[in-house]
């Protein structure tokens, strides 16, 4: 009888039930519990499709932003390359392309010299003495915890230390495992403190009996990228051998202009933060290209591709790539070894450099069909530039005689050294080796083609990664670069994992973060977490709400700034002007323009909520639901007005490169010059009444300078309140210590 | 869940083994092991083009190796997120009954997909919150309105077509109250309400 009870019972959760007492019509209730079911799978199948189409939707617009510089980059340099304005506008972009040469470094130590910054007795941040102890950087770790700053003399006195080491290691560098040591391994950071400390806390700091791999991308989008980098170089720098460093895409001063790391650093160091940055472009283009762990295991940031090829990338002079967006120059070394690039000669740079240009004028040889993505943007306004091309011609041969008559003996012997700038074969090859391995992402078919979306690197496929592990005698691939819900994917037949570490990266509660721990078996066991309590809380369903919420919003914006373009589509559908469009017509149409690559059918409902007649759209009633109400701009062209909104990322972006001296301040001509030069890279008439009426918007200063943060600020879309609830701002807050510091002179 | 007249089926439905059993007689419909999948070609598809390429979306966003395909598991949930509800059985039997590995490795294209989502759509059960009210009613011991939170646990995870731990969890988080009941009207309006 005793036995007949426990048959009658079922336990779960600890808890008996008699199963008689369950119910009578077993139909019945198979039929309850069926019904329950399949609503639940129900519940989660939608759930997870408003999830990928979010992510979608944040990952199109992250890699069209990359693209959109990489875009605009080229067009400074293809500028720079080919047509020499006057001189003023030359001069505003002209430093971000001075090639960093290696020779001299006693000039460099010179200028990044900090023995002369004195630390005020309020400062209460940290101080460090070199060389640095394991309790120092354990100290820095915690007072960035508490959001303390680190002084500047220090910054720059620890990066110092940090270029040392980095130019002693080579371009791979090769670990090993042995019996107790399991390596750590890290993807993407992006300024996201938090996660570093949580990794920290989880796994440990690192130490000789336990060494981590960061997998580059430290920086940019988070608003602590300075101090992880402090972090990371400072446990280097004790544990240099256990503590390893691969460049990332955004270990790029050109990529850090629009994505924030820049304008974070001027923020919070306002006096020293040009030359903190100056030393970080150097640090940047010394850091290791990959690692390999037993030989077996390749950690790099982006990926290969069909041509990678180690023993090559094991010889190039990593350091000659400060930006990995621009093929590089033949070095032109002069007898006397002049250092090419110092600020302190500045009008000797910049003639010399017009003599060189003048050999370059011809266009650039097309080049092959890898590389048709990085010249495409360059031939669209070619034409316009080659009208002005015969003028700067005749303009630069007069210069010329005047130059060689008023030339120095040491400054000619640069110029008659070889004025050849075109890229020999190797360097463009050795080029393309480092741009794919920062740049490219896995695919799922065979091959290797360019990666378009981003506009840098390739797509390679699993029969690529087969053969390179094959030629190379290894096993697997850990590489970061690319956002993933769970913190981790493999793909290629587990061939390639890729890692990333920067949780709630799109918005509070998009992902997790991971990280990888490898021992002697080399079996990746991958650790999940995600920063912010707030997160863990959150059901699936909240979470991916607020998420899709965020992402919507975004897209909004994105459409409201195509309303011209956008309009120009619809009419093309709707050549009866009736003001109405059918649902397929409408999703070609908004994809003919965004060029999003999105499921706009199914986000429809979500964007367009004016009632439709008939499954038709009404598009000017759509416009109005978009439209967004900005501060008094009426006397603006409306035109203007979303070009303004569309690019106002590359505007931010040429504000930076223009503001020279960093003060968050450009004058009013320079203010128009950047217009112009916009106006040639986006093909649009922009006259000088549309750029006064611009100026008068933000009207506080009548002394002729523009507050570029004013000026950006006056025209975001969003509401501060929902930028902050986005949670992540391009916009770094200031730490509770500045305000302290802000009135000090020497920070 | 209305069993399929099949002919080719067993005579032999399933009664619970002699001993008594511990768990309620297993399902009425026995597992179709022998029957023959629906015929696809015959069904006639009446969806509207804008319908038609309102599933394409979706299915293009399932389709996770880039080759219009879609694997034979990831069926059921698009069907779901295009707002059907069939049961795994169902969706297996539309398969052909597939093997495990066949779930996993065979794929299928988009106007392959069709007929069988018509199928789904036209097929005749559709549940209306007065079913899923009934369903959870089968719980309601003292008839007041409430189940057991841990009876529901029990026979979602034992019955039908079952549900794992975490899945379960997922589905009650936040519905018991602090004596371990669920208000099933409520609960059902939080079901229907995605």
């Amino acid at each position: 009888m005793f036995s007949s009870m426990y048959l009658n019972c079922i336990c779960i959760h600890g808890l008996c039930v008699s199963v008689s007492a369950l119910l009578p019509p077993a139909v019945t209730t198979i039929k309850a519990a069926v019904l329950i079911q399949r609503w639940y799978r129900q519940y989660v199948a939608r759930t997870e499709m408003r999830r990928r189409y979010t992510w979608h939707i944040f990952q199109s617009i992250e890699y069209s932003g990359e693209q959109a510089q990489i875009k605009l980059y080229n067009f400074l340099g293809y500028l720079m390359d080919n047509f020499t304005p006057s001189s003023t506008e030359r001069n505003l972009i002209s430093h971000i392309f001075r090639e960093n040469d290696v020779c001299w470094d006693s000039e460099w130590e010179r200028y990044f010299c900090y023995k002369n910054i004195e630390v005020p007795e309020v400062y209460s941040g940290p101080h460090l003495t070199f060389p640095l102890t394991v309790e120092q950087a354990v100290g820095l770790l915690e007072a960035f915890r508490n959001k303390k700053q680190l002084h500047s003399r220090y910054v720059l006195q620890l990066l110092l230390e940090t270029w040392k080491l980095l130019r002693m290691l080579p371009n791979i560098n090769r670990i090993s495992t042995c019996h107790s040591k399991e390596v750590t391994i890290c993807g993407d950071l992006h300024g996201q403190l938090e996660d570093l400390l949580l990794i920290f806390y989880k796994n440990g700091t690192p130490s000789l009996e336990k060494p981590y791999v960061f997998n580059g991308d430290f920086v940019d989008r988070g608003k602590d990228s300075i101090e992880i980098l402090l972090i990371l170089f400072s446990f280097m720098l004790v544990y240099p051998r256990d503590v390893y460093l691969n460049r990332g895409n955004h270990e790029d001063h050109i990529i850090n202009l629009r994505y924030g790391f820049t304008k974070e650093v001027l923020t919070k160091y306002k006096i020293h933060g040009k030359r903190i940055l100056k030393l970080l472009q150097k640090i940047f283009s010394w850091l290791p290209l990959a690692t390999i762990i037993d030989q077996k295991v390749l950690v790099l940031h982006g990926g290969i591709s069909d041509t990678t090829d180690l023993s090559i990338l094991t010889k190039v002079n990593r350091h000659n790539y400060v930006s990995a967006l621009r093929p590089p120059k033949r070095r032109n070394h002069s007898s006397a070894g002049m250092s090419i690039d110092i600020e302190i000669d500045d009008d000797l740079w910049s003639t010399s450099k017009i003599y060189q240009r003048r050999a370059s004028l011809t266009y650039p040889k097309p080049l092959g069909p890898r590389e048709c993505f990085h010249n495409r943007s360059l031939q669209d306004f070619s034409t316009r530039i080659k009208a002005n091309m015969e003028n700067e011609l005749e303009n630069s041969k007069r210069r010329e005689v005047i130059l060689a008559a008023t030339l120095h003996r040491s400054q000619q012997d640069i110029l008659s050294v070889s004025t050849d700038s075109v890229s020999s074969d190797n360097a463009k090859d050795e080029w393309r080796q480092i741009l794919d391995l920062l740049w490219s992402d896995p695919m799922n078919q065979d091959g290797c083609v360019p990666n378009e979306v981003r506009g840098g690197g390739c797509y390679w496929g699993p029969d690529v990664t087969e053969d390179f592990l094959n030629r190379h005698n290894m096993q697997l691939i850990i590489r970061s670069h690319e956002c993933k819900q769970e913190g981790y994917e493999f793909c290629h037949n587990r061939k390639v994992l890729t890692l990333f570490s920067a949780s709630n990266y799109y918005d509070v509660g998009s992902n997790r973060g991971a990280y990888v721990k490898l021992g002697p078996d080399l079996v990746p066991y991958v650790v999940q977490y995600q920063a912010s309590s707030m997160t863990r809380e959150l059901t699936a369903r909240q979470s991916v709400g607020r998420t899709e919420r965020s992402a919507l919003k975004v897209l909004r914006e994105q459409l409201f700034a195509h309303k011209s373009d956008l309009l120009c589509a619809f009419k093309k559908f709707d050549t009866k002007n009736t003001g109405l469009v059918c649902l397929i017509d409408w999703a070609s149409a908004v994809e003919s323009v965004m060029h999003l690559n999105l499921p706009w059918r199914m986000l429809r409902c979500q964007l367009v909520t004016c009632k439709t007649s008939d499954g038709m759209i009404n598009y000017y009633d759509w416009f109005n639901e978009l439209a967004i109400k900005g501060p008094n701009t009426d006397h603006i062209d409306q035109s203007l007005l979303e070009t303004l909104y569309r690019h106002r990322s590359t505007l931010e972006t040429i504000f930076r490169i223009v503001d020279t001296d960093n003060s968050g301040f450009i004058s009013m001509e320079d203010f128009r010059q950047t217009w112009k030069l916009l106006s040639v890279y986006l093909k649009m008439e922009i006259t000088d009444e549309d750029i006064s009426n611009l100026a008068e918007t933000i009207d506080s200063n009548h002394d002729g300078s523009i507050d570029i943060d004013e000026f950006m600020e006056a025209f975001r879309l969003t509401d501060k309140k929902s930028r902050l609830e986005r949670g992540r701002s391009m916009f770094m807050h200031t730490t509770s210590d500045l305000t302290k510091l802000e009135s000090d002179p020497n920070v | 869940m209305a069993p399929k007249k099949d002919p080719k089926a067993p005579a032999k439905k399933a009664e619970p083994a002699p001993a008594p059993a511990p768990a309620p007689a297993p399902e009425p419909a026995p597992a179709p092991a022998a029957a023959p999948a629906i015929d696809l070609s015959s069904v006639k598809i009446e969806f509207s083009a804008d319908q038609v390429d309102d599933y394409r979306e979706a299915f293009g966003l399932f389709d996770r190796v880039g080759d219009n395909k879609v694997a034979y598991n990831q069926i059921a949930d698009i069907m779901r997120a295009l707002g059907q509800n069939p049961t795994n059985k169902e969706v297996s039997k539309l398969l052909g009954n597939p093997t495990p590995e066949d779930m996993a490795n065979k794929r299928v294209e988009f106007e392959g997909f069709l007929p069988m989502f018509q199928t789904i759509i036209n097929s005749p059960n559709k549940a209306q919150f007065e079913d899923y009210v009934e369903g959870l009613r089968v719980f309601d011991k003292e008839g007041n309105g409430t189940v057991m939170g841990a009876e529901l646990r029990i026979v979602l995870s034992t019955l039908g077509e079952k549900m794992n731990e975490t899945e379960i969890d997922a589905l009650m988080a936040g519905q018991e109250d602090e004596n371990g009941c669920i208000n099933y009207e409520a609960f059902v309006k939080h079901i229907m309400s995605v």
